[in-house]
């Protein structure tokens, strides 16, 4: 599902990319910017932050990728570095506002979340409005681990926890999309059955 | 999508089922990607250079204008033929093949489009950095170099004709088959300037 994997670049623009050519950085950028700025917008919810960590992780894959020896493929490494610069930030603004990762749990009212929730059901899954109400930690572990495909271990080697609190965080998304999912489920069920009734009485 | 059994048993554990799960895994597929703004890329640019830590680019010497004027005049003459004609105003649907690439969703193809044209560019420059040929040149290297500048041309005049309407798809081969050609073109003569450097 991850869009970073599907993007193949040449490993001759690699070569020139880590001789410091900057037109085959600039083709690295064209390739994997969108990726990284969503990742990036997804994490902050703010497109001004995701501009400049967008712009930190180009320039740290500039920096560094004269030592990338191409053991694991360039999306993966790039997506790496996007996804630690995001955690990072995510990190230093909980230390301004004084929170620790493990509060941001209580961060986002859960009946707003259900009622938002509730109230899409009739309209198909808005999964972009349920993950935007989740706390960012939920959400950061979520995307990590459902579309990214990082494991619990790798997820709580990047933000620095334990494998538990990656889990608890997963689990905890889902409660908070599962009325969503269910509502949506209701919704899909009454539709058809109506259609049933409707060609029925036909 | 999670990578191991074991988180799969997680997942399952919890709270969601297989039919919920597969609701939200096909709901995380259609969500829409957003493209950095043009900006970002001069800024990353402009930091890089800053820290001294990308060359400069190489600019274009006038003596090889000759490769735009001889694209030019090949486009003029050899436009009808060669390549295969895409769908046009009249409905005409010869084109004939349609890429695996071309599952891609519009964003990744956008982004593919995008990095093939910098890519193209990155080309160009490449070739205009390279000497200029020599006036003693090997007839059967001189043939293919015109040749590939031919159909370089030709492509040209393809994706610059504002009255053939192309698909995504279509854009993208053409492009690709550009930097296939600009490759070949830049490999035979940085040859060229190695034998002639001799």
């Amino acid at each position: 599902m991850s869009k970073f994997t599907d993007i193949q670049i040449d490993p001759g623009i690699v070569r020139r990319a880590a001789r410091g050519d900057i037109g085959a950085h600039e083709i690295i950028y064209r390739a994997y910017g969108t990726p990284v700025y969503s990742i990036c917008l997804r994490f902050t919810r703010v497109p001004a932050h995701a501009e400049d960590l967008t712009q930190e992780t180009f320039v740290e894959v500039i920096r560094s990728i004269s030592g990338f020896r191409g053991d694991a493929p360039l999306g993966a490494w790039i997506r790496r570095i996007a996804v630690s610069k995001a955690l990072m930030f995510l990190r230093s603004a909980w230390h301004r506002r004084g929170q620790s990762l493990d509060d941001d749990w209580e961060e986002a009212t859960p009946q707003r979340a259900e009622a938002g929730a509730a109230g899409q059901a009739d309209q198909g899954i808005d999964l972009d409005a349920a993950l935007a109400r989740l706390p960012a930690v939920s959400r950061a572990v979520i995307w990590l681990h459902d579309v990214e495909g990082f494991t619990h271990r790798e997820i709580a080697a990047l933000m620095g926890k334990t494998e538990s609190f990656s889990k608890s965080q997963l689990s905890r998304a889902y409660q908070r999309l599962r009325p969503m999912l269910e509502g949506e489920a209701a919704a899909a069920g009454e539709a058809a059955s109506a259609a049933d009734a409707a060609l029925g009485s036909c | 999508m999670p990578n191991d059994e074991v988180d799969q048993d997680e997942t399952m554990n919890c709270g969601l089922g297989l039919r919920e799960r597969e609701r939200l895994y096909a709901g995380f597929r259609q969500l829409p990607e957003a493209m950095p703004p043009r900006v970002v890329w001069q800024r990353i640019e402009a930091q890089a250079r800053a820290e001294g830590l990308v060359r400069h680019r190489r600019f274009p010497g006038s003596r090889f204008k000759w490769i735009a004027g001889a694209g030019l005049a090949a486009t003029v003459v050899l436009a009808v033929f060669g390549l295969p004609r895409p769908a046009t105003d009249t409905g005409e649907e010869s084109f004939p093949t349609v890429p695996a690439y071309a599952e891609q969703n519009n964003a990744l193809a956008l982004t593919t489009l995008n990095a093939l044209m910098v890519e193209s560019q990155a080309l160009e420059d490449d070739l205009r950095s390279l000497p200029s040929q020599p006036q003693l040149v090997r007839a059967g290297t001189a043939a293919t170099i015109a040749g590939l500048e031919e159909q370089i041309a030709i492509i040209d005049y393809r994706l610059n004709d504002t009255s053939i309407r192309m698909s995504h798809e279509q854009m993208e081969l053409y492009w690709r088959e550009r930097v296939r050609l600009m490759n070949l073109l830049v490999q035979l003569r940085t040859a060229q300037a190695q034998r002639n450097a001799f």
